[in-house]
């Protein structure tokens, strides 16, 4: 199997296998989630037998299907290292949560949909970082937005789970929307949607950078990287989002899903980056989320709620490195922040798992309530402890690296800005460090050192099944290898990443101990301010409650609530106004929007009527004729039993069938002398179990709006029909000639009328074959739906 | 062909239709219904015809408007069946368009009524009466 096909094999395998969920749990009863592995580990290996060609010699997997030619839109695959390097995370963690998904998961939960929601997501995932065209992306964009809805959503009953649903759709698919406006006005510029072809040309990318449309295309796709990575004002989804069960955060909501932006961010960074919009848009952003998000996590109570802001501090990283450039070095920070990413999803992982065993086993996630587990669960407290202080960024551990490798680019990047961001830049990424070395120990301190709290949690706490031990356990050895020997992450995963990102060959020498640099000094500097911030953590949290009680409006939950409700309570006073259940009041809106649209063109072109060009030569045999529907129509509005009214009404009928002969349509004529059979048969099965008449009594008012309404109606259709007749109403240009031309050239048919219906527009005869069907199925249910007397 | 009395007689039909389907009494809403559909037929049918226009069906085997075999007349007051258009003479059709919408149209309306008379029946059943406005009480 060639690099294209396997790679597009993992992409469909997931959206197939999701749909065959529901079969295999008929087989396999509870243990339908480790088909579920079995896909995940399928499409990593596929994924894998690209890796030799795209890692191993550098080459860059393109193919394409034809899908929207005319459109300029091909399903197309775009393989290079990053790519790689997602896929890979996203199928690898996917086998990990999927299998502790087994443990955690009780048995009596909706396990076939929960395994369809996440084998759903993993494709999109894939699909999403494969993508070729910026189309494509977003499509497989908003999937993982709607999967994730569906994932924070799962359990159906809980108004959280349903706010924090609502909340992370709103905001993940409405960026969504700014980055497809984004990618239409960068179509519009480089006159494609293809990604390699911008990617690969420098001319079009320098064309990209001097276009005054540079800007506002640059913000709006940023601003969709941003709310699928909580960044800036977005990051309020992503708390409410831990209402998912754990597995789900811990693959959505910090190692996959709101990597999606990173992504977004490191894949457009050639396009946009070496310009000052692009280092004050996105450092600018990631530095104010990295400070505010890390100063938030302190005054979280629930441990997954500090790993919420926990992880939306540590995308900021990613964003920031992302966003460090200068004109002449484009990427600063780029091998910083893939290493970053890499490291972030492994120990992240890590952690939300272990705070789902804690959950698990001790039935709370209240970290006032939890403490002293150390004891009982030790293995679990040995994983804690390493995913912790790699995220604390202490040695030997891969997040020590990473954040080196972060206070390097900053330094760097200070330089290169000059005067007081020498030392600012530098400053607040020592700042950032901090408050992420505060809350690491705090949650490792807060859960499993300390006092056991006997009140809160009485009964006794063991270890989870290997299920649940086993993905940690391993997420926590590749913490400390790629700490230890980091040359294998790096050769293999974040310079070909790299070189995909920056378009160019990258060698990058990192070892874990690299000499008394600046950055070591910066280390150290962060470890002494953080154990002096973590003996105010308390204090810190209380001024933060304090603070936030007395000032509501600071928080931007407040607005995003507020503007919510305002929707909710206009939306709804404005549906039980419009829609009062009048059926009288339907029909006369209706109507008078009609009168409206129709009444003043016609009373305008009442003017132009030329009477000596009326027709007025009628021959008698027609005339009478007409006299006879007006008669019939008459007595079926007047006569007030039913039974001679229908009879009327079927004369009309049969009338219009004479005329239609006489109007040169045979066919019709023959139609509607059988449809008109087939009614009054109806009509009168209908009416045989009502009363036999209904008398109506009409008011003098009500009869008389009525009338007028008729009235008007019937002279705007009268003067409209004499304009037609006598062609003052431009005619379009019809499409008939075709029809007429080609009935017998290329469909053989002697019968226009009929050719057209069974050929040339065959599928709207087959829409009206449907509407017959549905029709018949809503009599023959109507029918039976009789309630038991 | 499109004559002053036709006009006159499609406004009517619309007139009629829009003051019954005002009224409070299903069964005569449904009639109201009929009656208009009736006459958007007509009214669409009536605008592809001109004087002197032919049955849209091709005679012979030519294409397009030119006729290499022979075409039936189709005026009735001059008899049918008569071939009278000679072989090689120009004929312009009806428009056949319009015509095959409203054969669309004759058959959908035919589902429709149908649907909605058993809808009336069904809720005669359950409340035992066809007035909108009692209806709207009995639902509260």
């Amino acid at each position: 199997m060639d690099s294209f096909n396997a790679i597009t094999a993992a992409i469909f395998l997931p959206f197939i296998f999701a749909g065959l969920v529901p079969v295999m749990e008929k087989l396999l009863k509870q243990r339908v989630g480790w088909f579920a592995v079995a896909t995940a580990l399928t499409c990593f290996i596929l994924i894998g037998i690209a890796a030799p060609d795209v890692i191993g010699e550098g080459h860059i997997v393109q193919g394409t299907i034809s899908w929207m030619p005319s459109a300029g839109v091909d399903f197309t695959i775009y393989a290079d290292g990053l790519a790689m390097m997602i896929g890979f995370i996203a199928s690898g963690i996917g086998v990990l949560i999927m299998s502790y998904s087994n443990g955690y998961m009780s048995k009596t939960e909706d396990l076939k949909r929960y395994y369809q929601y996440l084998l759903l997501f993993m494709g999109s995932m894939i699909g999403m970082v494969f993508s070729g065209n910026t189309i494509q992306l977003f499509i497989f964009w908003e999937l993982t937005s709607i999967t994730s809805f569906m994932l924070i959503g799962y359990w159906r009953h809980k108004p959280e789970s349903i706010y924090g649903a609502t909340k992370s759709l709103l905001i993940t698919a409405s960026g969504g929307l700014a980055m497809l406006a984004g990618f239409l006005l960068l179509g519009n510029i480089t006159g494609s949607f293809d990604l390699a072809a911008i990617l690969n040309d420098p001319q079009v990318i320098n064309a990209i950078k001097e276009h005054e449309l540079f800007l506002i295309t640059l913000i709006l796709i940023f601003i969709g990287a941003a709310a699928k990575s909580a960044q800036g004002p977005f990051y309020i989804w992503l708390p409410n989002a831990m209402e998912a069960p754990t597995p789900v955060s811990a693959f959505l909501h910090s190692a996959t899903m709101v990597k999606a932006g990173i992504y977004l961010v490191a894949r457009i960074h050639p396009i946009f980056s070496g310009t000052e919009a692009w280092f004050i848009l996105v450092s600018g952003t990631g530095i104010i989320t990295m400070l505010v998000a890390g100063f938030l996590a302190f005054r979280q109570t629930d441990i997954k709620g500090i790993l919420a802001y926990s992880t939306i501090s540590q995308l900021a990283y990613m964003m920031t490195m992302y966003g460090y450039t200068t004109h002449h070095e484009p990427g600063i920070g780029v091998a910083a922040a893939t290493f970053h990413l890499l490291n972030h999803a492994t120990f992240k992982a890590c952690l939300f798992l272990v705070a789902g065993i804690v959950a698990h086993e001790a039935a709370t996630r209240d970290i006032r309530k939890l403490g002293g587990l150390r004891r009982e669960m030790p293995i679990t407290f040995i994983i804690a402890c390493i995913a912790g202080l790699a995220m604390a960024g202490i040695p030997p551990l891969n997040g020590f690296l990473s954040k080196e490798m972060f206070y390097e680019s900053s330094l760097e990047m200070g330089a290169s800005l000059g005067g007081i961001f020498t030392f600012l830049i530098p400053a607040f990424a020592v700042l950032g460090g901090v408050f992420t070395f505060a809350y690491s120990i705090k949650l490792i301190d807060g859960i499993f050192l300390g006092e056991r709290d006997k009140d809160a949690i009485p009964h006794h706490i063991h270890e989870p099944p290997m299920t649940m031990l086993i993905p940690p356990a391993f997420l926590a050895f590749l913490v400390i290898l790629f700490g230890v020997i980091p040359s294998i992450p790096i050769h293999h995963i974040i310079e070909p990443a790299v070189s995909g990102i920056l378009l160019e060959t990258a060698h990058l020498h990192i070892k874990l101990w690299h000499g008394f640099t600046a950055s070591l000094m910066m280390t150290i500097v962060t470890f002494i301010l953080g154990i002096l911030i973590y003996t105010k953590y308390d204090r810190i949290a209380a001024w933060q409650d304090n603070f936030n009680m007395k000032n509501p409006w600071i928080s931007i939950n407040y607005y995003y609530d507020r503007a919510v409700d305002s929707a909710k309570g206009n939306a709804f006073r404005f549906s039980s106004r419009s829609q009062t259940g009048s059926i009288k009041l339907y029909m006369s809106a209706m109507l008078l929007l009609m009168i409206a649209l129709i009444a003043i063109p016609a009373a305008i072109l009442a003017t132009n009527i030329v009477p000596s060009q009326l027709n007025f030569d009628i021959p008698p045999y027609e005339a009478i004729l007409l006299v006879l529907l007006i008669v019939a129509a008459l007595s079926a509005a007047i006569l007030p039993k039913y039974l001679p009214a229908i009879i009327a009404l079927s004369a009309l009928g049969y009338g219009v069938s004479l005329l239609f002969i006489y109007l040169k349509a045979p066919d019709l004529a023959l139609t509607q002398v059988l449809v008109e059979t087939l009614s009054t048969i109806i009509f009168l099965l209908a009416i045989t179990k009502i009363p036999q008449k209904y008398k109506e009594k009409i008011s003098f008012s009500v009869f008389t709006r009525d009338i007028l309404i008729a009235i008007t109606v019937a002279a705007s259709v009268f003067v409209l029909l004499l304009n037609t007749t006598q062609g003052i109403v431009d005619p379009f240009a019809s499409l008939s000639h075709y029809f007429i031309d080609n009935s017998l050239l290329l469909a053989g048919g002697h019968n226009i009328v009929n050719v057209i219906i069974v050929d040339f527009r065959g599928y709207d005869t087959l829409g009206e074959i449907a509407v017959m069907c549905l029709a018949a199925l809503g009599v023959y249910n109507l029918i039976h739906s009789r309630s038991e007397e | 062909m499109n004559n002053f009395l036709l006009t006159l007689t499609i406004s009517i039909l619309f007139g009629i239709g829009t003051f019954l389907i005002l009224r409070r009494d299903m069964i005569k809403v449904i009639i109201g219904l009929s009656v208009l559909s009736h006459a958007v037929n007509l009214l669409i049918v009536s605008a592809g015809v001109f004087e002197n226009g032919k049955v849209p069906i091709i005679t012979g085997s030519g294409h397009g408007g030119e006729i290499t075999g022979t075409i039936y007349n189709d005026n009735l007051a001059e008899g049918i069946f008569a071939p009278l258009v000679s072989a090689g003479s120009h004929v312009e059709f009806v428009d056949p368009l319009v015509q095959a919408l409203v054969l669309t149209a004759i058959v959908i309306s035919l589902a429709t009524t149908a649907f909605i008379l058993i809808l009336a029946y069904r809720i005669y059943e359950e409340y035992g009466t066809t007035d909108i406005r009692e209806l709207r009480r009995l639902w509260g």
